[in-house]
C-alpha cells in the first residue's frame, strides 16, 4: 500500500461527477502521467467500478488496485 | 494484461462510426457519450450526421439561406437547432424537465459533450445530400463540422470499423 501511494504522480478526485465525465477526465490526466507512474482515481459514479476496469482494458493501461470506501471507489492506474 | 497494452499502442487505432440519424436530444446524448467514451479508450471515432442529426451541426436558429424554396425555409424554420426528447416531450415541457434533471445530475449537455468530442478528436461528417434536399449550405453550418461527404464515405469507414451504429 505504502509503496504504491510513493508512486502516485496525481490525483483525481471525480466525486459527484457522472459517466462519462470520470472517464474523460482520468484520459486527459494520464496523458500527463510520465511512464510508470500512478493515476488515483476517485470517484463515487456506480458506474465508475466497470468503467474503470473497461477503460484500463482498452487503453492498455495498468489497474493496480481498485478499492471500495463506503460509497466511493479509489482507483490506482499504472500507466505502463 | 501490460503485453497486450503495448502492442495495441503500435497498432492503428480501432475505429468506430455512429450514423446520427435523429434529432432527438435525449439520442443525441448517447451518442455523444458513446463517441466521447470511445474516444478517451483511443478509438477513431467518427459520426457521420444525416437528416435530423444535422439539427445539431446547425449555425444560428434557423439555418436560413437566400437559395431555399419556400418549402426548405419552412422545413429548416420548423427544424432549428435541435431540442426536443423522442418520448415525453409534452410541448417542451419534458425537454425542460429533463435537462433539469440531467444539470442536478451534474450530467454534461449535449452542447459540451460535443466539443469534448470535437477536442478530443472526434469526426464531425455532415450528410451531403440531406443539405440539399434542405437547402443547406455549408455557411449554414458551424465550425464543428470537419467534412461534408456522401454514403459512400461512410461505408467506406464503417466496412473498417470494429463497431458501427446508427442512431
Amino acid at each position: 500500500m505504502e509503496e504504491l501511494e510513493t508512486l502516485v504522480e496525481k490525483t483525481l478526485d471525480c466525486t459527484g461527477l457522472v459517466c462519462p465525465m470520470p472517464i474523460i477526465k482520468a484520459k486527459q490526466e494520464i496523458e500527463t502521467v510520465p511512464s510508470g507512474k500512478i493515476l488515483k482515481i476517485i470517484a463515487d459514479d456506480p458506474g465508475f467500478e466497470p468503467d474503470v476496469k473497461a477503460w484500463c482494458k482498452a487503453s492498455g493501461l495498468e489497474l493496480l488496485k481498485l478499492e471500495k470506501r463506503d460509497n466511493r471507489f479509489v482507483a490506482w492506474v499504472r500507466k505502463p | 494484461m501490460v503485453a497486450e497494452g503495448k502492442e495495441q499502442v503500435k497498432e492503428e487505432r480501432e475505429k468506430f462510426s455512429i450514423v446520427l440519424f435523429s434529432g432527438d436530444y435525449d439520442r443525441a446524448m448517447a451518442a455523444f457519450i458513446l463517441a466521447t467514451t470511445a474516444a478517451a479508450e483511443n478509438m477513431d471515432v467518427a459520426i457521420f450526421f444525416t437528416f435530423w442529426g444535422l439539427n445539431f451541426l446547425k449555425k444560428g436558429k434557423f439555418a436560413l439561406n437566400s437559395k431555399q424554396s419556400l418549402p426548405q425555409k419552412l422545413l429548416n424554420i420548423m427544424n432549428r437547432k435541435a431540442d426536443r426528447l423522442s418520448r415525453f416531450n409534452m410541448g417542451g415541457l419534458g425537454i425542460s424537465m429533463m435537462k433539469y434533471l440531467m444539470k442536478k445530475n451534474k450530467v454534461p449537455t449535449v452542447d459540451e459533450l460535443m466539443k469534448m468530442a470535437k477536442a478530443m478528436g472526434v469526426k464531425f461528417i455532415a450528410c451531403t445530400t440531406t443539405l440539399k434536399v434542405m437547402g443547406l449550405e455549408k455557411e449554414n453550418f458551424s465550425d464543428i463540422v470537419d467534412e461534408f461527404a456522401g454514403a459512400a464515405t461512410f461505408l467506406e469507414r464503417a466496412k473498417n470499423s470494429k463497431i458501427t451504429l446508427f442512431i
